[in-house]
C-alpha cells in the first residue's frame, strides 16, 4: 500500500501541490489526469524521491521515503516522460549498465537483460544501437530499463505521449502484463480514454490539487459522467422519452431507428434499477435496457472540472 | 557488495561511450604530434647533434615538453570532466542515475577515474617522447619521474574542478569555460601578484611570498629541472623537513583534490541547500536531548 499524506510542494510563486492525499492499493493500476500545472510530475518525482515535498510524507508499506535510504532503489522503477537513453550504446549494454547500476551482480546482468528484452519484445534488437531504434521501441526499452531491479512499484510520467496508435496498444498490453506480474502501476496521461480503458482507478488533479480519486467507474459516475442508457421498446416510443426527460439525472433522451432510445444517465445502480421499474409500471413494453459505461463521458468530465483548460 | 559493481557498471559505461567517440583518436594524435612537432622543431634550431653542448639540448628539449605537456594538460582535461553531471542533466539521464543504487561517491569517482582515463592516457602516450630527451643527457630518470607524477596531479586536480563546475552549474558550456577560468587564475595568480606587490617570489622573497607559489604548476616544474646548476625555487619546511615546491604541489593540491571530491559527492545528491539546513537543524535538536539525559 502507498500512502500519500498531506503532501504539498511550493515553490517560490508555484504551489505545484496543495495538501494532496491518496492510498494506492497493491496491484493496481493508478492513473492521474490533469491539465499541464495540474501536479501529477511533481507528485511522480516526488513518489521517486527525486523531490522533497515541503510538508507531508510518502509511505511505501511501512516505510517513509526520504527516511529509509535505499527504499526508492529497491522498490521502485522510474520512466520519466522523456526517454533518457544514451544513443552510442546498444539496448543490451544500456539495460546492462542499468543493471549494475542497481547492484545486480555481473554473473545475473546477462540473463535479466535476456528476459527483460523478451518481455518488451525487442530480442531482435539487443545489438541495435540505441539511436536506431524507433520511438515506440525505444519507450519499451526504457519500461525494460524500469524494471530491470525487478521492483514492486512503477512510475510511469505520460508514458504513451508521442506513440503511434500501435505502439500505445502495444504499450498498454505490456502494463497489462505487468499488472498480471503483481505490480503496482502509477501512470499520469493526458489521453483519458486510454486510462479509463487501462486503469483499475484514477485520480484527477488540477492545480496541485486532488479533485476526485477512486476506481474509475465510481469517480465516473461521482462526477456525473454517468452511463448511457440503450432502452429499445415494442411501441410507445414518444412517450417513453416523455417519460424519460421528466426522471431526475437523465439527460440527452434521443430515439433512433424507430424503436431504440438513447439517453445519458446520471446515478448509482439503485436509481437505475428505480428508472426500469417506472417504465414496466407505467406500461412500457421494454425489450431491452442496456446501461453502458461510457469512456468518452469522463473526457467530458474532466473537462469539465478542468474548467475546460486542455489536457497536458 | 553493492557498491563495486555500481562502481565498475559507471566506468564501463562511460569508457565505452569516450573511447567510441572518434574525438579520442583525434585528440591523441593531435596532441602526440603537437608535442613531437615541436620537439622536432627545437632540436632543428639547435643546430641537432652539432649543438656545442649535447646535455643543454637535452635540458632544453627536456623544459619545452614539460611545459607543453603542462598547458595541453590544462587545456584538455577540463573537456574531459567539465560536462559529467550536468551533461547527463541535459541529455535527461541524471534522474535514472539518481533512482538508482548509484552513491554520489560511486558517481563522483566513477565520473572522475573515466575522465581522467582520457587524461591519463594522453600523458602515457607522451612518456615514449620523453625517453628520447635520454639521447641528449642532461636529464634524468627520477626528474621525469617526478615531472610525470607533477603533470598526474594537475590532471586530477583539473578533472576535479572540471567535475565540480558540471555539479554545481547547470549549463555544460558555463561549466567548461567556468574550469578553464581557473586553470587560467590558478597557473598566472601567483606571478602577477608577485610583479605587482613586488615580492621577487619565488627566489628568495622570503617564506611570506613564497607561500603564494605553494600550489603553482610552473614553479613545481622548473624545480624538478636544473638548468646546470641548482634547483630553480625555494624549499618549503614542514615539521623539520624542507619540502622542495614540486612536494608542497603534490600534497596541496591532492588536498584540494579531497576537498573538491567531497564538495561535488554533496552538491549531486537532489536538494543539497535542504540536506545541509536539516543536518544543521538537527544538530541543536541531539545537543539538547543529550543535555536533557
Amino acid at each position: 500500500m502507498i500512502k500519500i499524506q498531506h503532501v504539498s510542494k511550493h515553490y517560490r510563486k508555484v504551489d505545484a501541490l496543495n495538501d494532496l492525499s491518496l492510498e494506492i492499493a497493491p496491484g493496481s493500476i493508478y492513473g492521474l489526469i490533469g491539465p499541464n500545472g495540474a501536479g501529477k510530475t511533481t507528485l511522480i518525482r516526488i513518489l521517486a524521491a527525486l523531490l522533497t515535498p515541503s510538508s507531508g510524507e510518502v509511505w511505501f508499506d511501512n516505510e517513509e521515503v526520504g527516511k529509509t535510504p535505499t527504499l526508492i532503489q529497491r522498490k521502485v522503477g522510474y520512466m520519466p516522460d522523456f526517454f533518457g537513453v544514451y544513443p552510442d550504446l546498444t539496448s543490451v549494454e544500456y539495460l546492462e549498465f542499468f543493471a549494475g547500476i542497481h547492484g545486480i551482480a555481473r554473473k545475473k546482468q546477462a540473463s535479466t537483460v535476456k528476459d527483460l528484452l523478451e518481455l518488451v519484445d525487442l530480442t531482435t534488437k539487443g545489438d541495435a544501437l540505441v539511436e536506431s531504434l524507433s520511438r515506440g521501441m525505444k519507450q519499451r526499452l526504457c519500461l525494460a530499463r524500469a524494471l530491470v531491479h525487478d521492483p514492486e512499484v512503477l512510475l510511469l510520467d505520460e508514458p504513451a505521449s508521442g506513440l503511434d496508435p500501435r505502439a500505445r496498444v502495444e504499450l498498454r498490453e505490456l502494463l497489462r502484463t505487468l499488472q498480471a506480474m503483481g505490480k503496482t502501476i502509477i501512470i499520469s496521461s493526458h489521453i483519458l480514454l486510454e486510462l479509463a480503458e487501462m486503469c483499475t482507478d484514477i485520480a484527477i488533479m488540477q492545480a496541485g490539487r486532488l479533485v476526485v480519486s477512486g476506481e474509475v467507474e465510481q469517480v465516473t459516475r461521482r462526477l456525473g459522467g454517468g452511463r448511457q442508457l440503450e432502452i429499445r421498446v415494442l411501441e410507445g416510443v414518444p412517450e417513453t422519452v416523455q417519460v424519460l426527460k421528466d426522471v431526475p439525472g437523465i439527460s440527452n433522451v434521443i430515439s433512433e431507428n424507430g424503436d431504440l432510445l438513447q439517453a445519458d444517465f446520471i446515478g448509482d445502480d439503485r436509481a437505475l434499477h428505480g428508472v426500469l421499474a417506472l417504465l414496466i409500471n407505467r406500461g412500457i413494453p421494454v425489450v431491452s435496457f442496456a446501461p453502458r459505461s461510457s469512456g468518452g463521458r469522463l473526457e467530458e468530465v474532466f473537462m469539465s472540472i478542468t474548467e475546460g483548460s486542455s489536457p497536458s | 557488495m553493492t557498491r563495486p559493481t555500481t562502481l565498475a557498471a559507471l566506468l564501463t559505461k562511460e569508457l565505452r561511450l569516450r573511447l567510441r567517440r572518434e574525438r579520442t583518436i583525434w585528440v591523441m594524435i593531435t596532441y602526440l604530434l603537437v608535442m613531437g612537432l615541436l620537439g622536432t622543431l627545437y632540436i632543428s634550431r639547435s643546430g641537432g647533434y652539432n649543438s656545442a653542448s649535447v646535455s643543454s639540448l637535452g635540458t632544453g628539449l627536456y623544459a619545452l615538453l614539460v611545459f607543453v605537456q603542462l598547458f595541453l594538460i590544462m587545456f584538455i582535461t577540463p573537456a574531459f570532466t567539465s560536462t559529467s553531471i550536468n551533461g547527463e542533466k541535459e541529455r535527461q539521464t541524471f534522474d535514472l542515475l539518481l533512482c538508482s543504487r548509484l552513491s554520489a561517491f560511486s558517481l563522483i569517482t566513477g565520473k572522475l577515474i573515466a575522465g581522467l582515463a582520457n587524461a591519463l592516457l594522453l600523458i602515457a602516450a607522451s612518456v615514449p617522447l620523453f625517453s628520447l630527451v635520454f639521447f641528449f643527457g642532461g636529464v634524468g630518470p627520477d626528474q621525469v619521474l617526478m615531472a610525470t607524477l607533477i603533470f598526474i596531479v594537475t590532471a586530477i586536480l583539473v578533472g576535479t574542478f572540471g567535475l565540480f563546475c558540471s555539479t554545481l552549474l547547470k549549463r555544460p558550456a558555463v561549466s567548461t569555460a567556468m574550469a578553464y577560468m581557473f586553470c587560467v587564475i590558478w597557473v598566472i595568480t601567483p606571478w602577477l601578484l608577485s610583479a605587482l606587490l613586488q615580492l621577487n617570489a619565488p627566489f628568495g622573497g622570503g617564506p611570506r611570498a613564497n607561500l603564494l607559489f605553494i600550489g603553482n604548476p610552473i614553479l613545481a616544474l622548473l624545480s624538478t629541472i636544473s638548468f646546470g646548476g641548482p634547483s630553480i625555487g625555494t624549499s618549503y619546511p614542514l615539521f623539520g623537513i624542507n619540502l622542495a615546491p614540486w612536494q608542497t604541489y603534490i600534497m596541496v593540491n591532492l588536498l584540494l583534490t579531497v576537498v573538491l571530491v567531497f564538495l561535488s559527492m554533496w552538491l549531486v545528491k537532489p536538494d543539497p541547500i535542504g540536506r545541509l539546513s536539516r543536518r544543521m537543524e538537527k544538530r541543536p535538536a541531539k545537543k539538547k536531548a543529550t543535555a536533557t539525559v
